[in-house]
């Protein structure tokens, strides 16, 4: 494997788009929205199963393609072994800049403790990741899209990304959110400050909160798009994912993760897990390769 | 039932009242200076005390607070005074988020890790190796807790002023504020429940079995709150707020909690502070808690039973007498070094550079009112003398007024 083609590879455009195929009742959806998202982005299409490759699932695969108008351009790579690592490896040999699965809004707790495949490469996603919560064999739309600004080195690749996404995709309005954490204000506060000082405070902490947007987006091409930032006073992750229902947007644009999430952060939930707990709608996952990462 | 009578009701009002204005007098008047609250008040206890009041005016002294000679009133007083730690270590726990620490990865990891071993290994070294140093016998039984406390007390950290001194120098929400913070919490977590487990071993004879059990019980009773106690309280408190009066509602379901959780542990003879603490961690985790209930329990507690507390430290020894200028100055020294180079060595070994990580040392080092509330329980159960609490006392605010200059001083190098 080259891992020198992958090192440092900006998280766009989309040059290879995979599709996770899990064989479940939305399986055309699915293929179908890849379809619609190769030819938008005019990217490679690739048809991943990790399993046992059966001359009935062959047939099904042949089937549903054929219906949706997957021709013979995309190729279809069956591996074995683990869903997860299964497919993060072919993702990796293939250089895959996308991968489009289907995800349950909510998962049962036994299984979100345990892990399901969309959940276990979203904890520990080496490529951005689409989830799609409502697949459709239309196509879905994705006119609101949101994105979690948060103070991080990722975070400018992940609005050049959610901005190039929105463009191609018409996205009308992108909202650029960014959240402010209490911890500690409340006791901090309660102590010796009056109720003045306490408004002032906040106050502060949100308009700093919106200037950093504000150099985050800068001069970037938004196209047609009506941009705007929006500053949340809550727990990260859990702030924005209410914030996302409330809106009823489209898509959720978040960074990937810096290290692989594990079983205490879904007992102590933080950021990303609030998310996956309960995905208000669809979500991409954009993993940008900083300097030396693959 | 029986019942405080009218003249002994009459003192404990009075003295209740006489804390309550000067604390907030002293506060007032601190803020102007920039001294925290908690500064405000053990002063005022310091002058309402033996070390003042009591040897100008021993009568007036004896008929306001006469501990030693009304045990009705003492009683009572002891009471609150129990009631006031118990409800500061439950909004001690709100604050405290375990996921902070998860969140910000490998600085956070090494100085978590760093400013709590290495001032525990100086501190139990120093009480181990010369107890003769603070006048603590070898031969008796409390020689090992004693050891295991001092590590514990050099240990902790005092995340309100901790946070205080981030957010008047604009650093709460940056890296280094978020370092500093990530680690605070997990100095306060695990130095409050290994405390608990070491006031749970005074008093008792059983060898290694009551060790064990103790072990267990902690184990277990942090591990059921945190776990099932949390998703059963994610379904509670949204019902809670919205379907109860607000917000008498979620402050009954909260405080109720807290004594609840408070008198197990106490009833399975750990204190009654650890029930107390994962409580407020519990709640305190939940996203379901709303900002202003957080708000309205922090207040209720810290503009009463805080400054009770904190002036009765004051009340408890007469300072000056008890100001060993030898012990004072050890405790001191352990204190920086151990923090300080723990914390910043871990800060250095996780990326930071050499100036960054000696301001995150430095602004750990602040121990405040945690420190003092340590050093008065430890004090309550035996475990120090007279001589010692004074020195860990004086080193809680020497730690706290040192740190921001400290933390300054590194930082604006830097900049400049």
């Amino acid at each position: 494997m080259d891992h020198n083609r992958l090192k440092g590879r900006l998280p766009f455009p989309f040059e290879t788009i995979a599709v996770a195929v899990a064989f479940s009742p939305r399986l055309e959806a699915i293929l179908s929205e890849a379809r619609q998202l190769a030819r938008t982005f005019q990217a490679n299409l690739l048809l991943i199963h990790v399993g046992k490759r059966t001359p009935g699932k062959e047939a099904i695969l042949a089937e549903l393609c054929g219906h949706v108008g997957i021709g013979s351009e995309a190729k279809v790579l069956w591996q074995r072994g683990d869903p997860v690592s299964g497919l993060l490896k072919t993702c990796k040999e293939n250089i895959v800049d996308l991968l489009v699965l289907g995800a349950l809004r909510q998962e049962s707790m036994f299984r979100y403790y345990l892990g399901s495949v969309a959940r276990g490469l979203s904890r520990s996603a080496k490529c951005s990741l689409l989830l799609l919560t409502e697949p459709r064999t239309d196509g879905s739309t994705f006119s609101t899209v949101m994105v979690d600004c948060v103070d991080h080195p990722k975070t400018l690749p992940t609005i050049d990304t959610a901005l190039y996404f929105g463009r191609s995709m018409g996205t009308r309005e992108m909202c650029l959110v960014r959240e402010v954490d209490p911890a500690g204000l409340a006791m901090v506060m309660s102590d010796d400050s009056t109720d003045r000082e306490r408004e002032t405070v906040k106050e502060q902490l949100l308009l700093e909160a919106e200037e950093t947007i504000r150099q985050k987006t800068g001069d970037a091409d938004v196209g047609s798009m009506q941009v705007v930032n929006s500053v949340l006073w809550g727990r990260p992750g859990f702030a924005i994912r209410k914030f996302a229902e409330e809106k009823s947007a489209n898509l959720l644009v978040i960074n990937s993760p810096d290290s692989r999430y594990g079983l205490f952060d879904r007992i102590f939930t933080h950021d990303l897990e609030y998310i996956l707990e309960h995905l208000p709608c669809n979500i991409l996952i954009v993993h940008s390769r900083l300097p030396g990462q693959i | 039932m029986v019942k405080l009578s009218q003249p002994d009701l009459v003192i404990m009002l009075l003295a209740i009242s006489i804390m309550l204005i000067f604390s907030r007098i002293a506060s007032e008047l601190g803020k102007r200076i920039g001294l925290p609250s908690v500064m405000g008040e053990l002063i005022v206890g310091v002058l309402l005390g033996p070390t003042l009041f009591g040897t100008i005016a021993p009568g007036a002294y004896q008929t306001v607070f006469p501990f030693a000679e009304n045990p009705h009133v003492s009683l009572a007083l002891d009471t609150i005074f129990s009631l006031s730690v118990i409800l500061l270590l439950f909004v001690a726990g709100l604050e405290l988020r375990f996921s902070l620490f998860l969140r910000h990865g490998r600085t956070v990891i090494y100085t978590g890790f760093g400013s709590m071993i290495l001032p525990f290994a100086s501190g139990f070294a120093i009480a181990w190796f010369f107890p003769e140093w603070f006048s603590v016998p070898v031969s008796g039984s409390k020689y090992p807790l004693f050891a295991l406390f001092m590590g514990t007390a050099m240990a902790i950290s005092a995340l309100p002023v901790i946070a205080r001194i981030l957010l008047d120098m604009k650093l709460l929400k940056t890296d280094i504020g978020a370092v500093i913070i990530a680690s605070a919490v997990f100095n306060d977590v695990v130095g409050w429940i290994f405390f608990s487990f070491i006031l749970s071993l005074v008093g008792q004879t059983g060898g290694s079995g009551s060790v064990i059990s103790s072990l267990i019980s902690i184990a277990a009773f942090a591990a059921f709150m945190l776990v099932v106690g949390r998703y059963v309280l994610n379904r509670i408190l949204p019902w809670t707020q919205t379907r109860l009066s607000w917000p008498g509602g979620v402050l009954s379901f909260s405080l109720s909690l807290c004594l609840l959780c408070a008198a197990f542990t106490e009833f399975i003879h750990i204190h009654a502070i650890l029930g107390a603490f994962i409580a407020g961690l519990t709640i305190g985790d939940s996203v379901y808690l709303r900002e202003q209930a957080r708000e309205i329990m922090h207040q209720f507690v810290t503009s009463f039973f805080a400054p009770l507390f904190f002036v009765s430290i004051g009340l408890k020894v007469n300072f000056i007498q008890h100001f060993d200028p030898l012990v004072v100055g050890l405790v001191l020294v352990i204190a920086f070094v151990g923090k300080v180079v723990g914390a910043g060595l871990g800060a250095r070994l996780g990326g930071m550079s050499t100036r960054r990580s000696l301001a995150v040392g430095f602004g750990l080092n602040a121990r405040g009112a945690m420190e003092m509330i340590l050093g008065t329980l430890a004090y309550d159960a035996g475990l120090i003398n007279q001589t010692v609490f004074v020195a860990i006392i004086f080193m809680a605010m020497v730690t706290s007024m040192t740190s921001a200059p400290l933390m300054r001083l590194f930082l604006e190098k830097k900049a400049s």
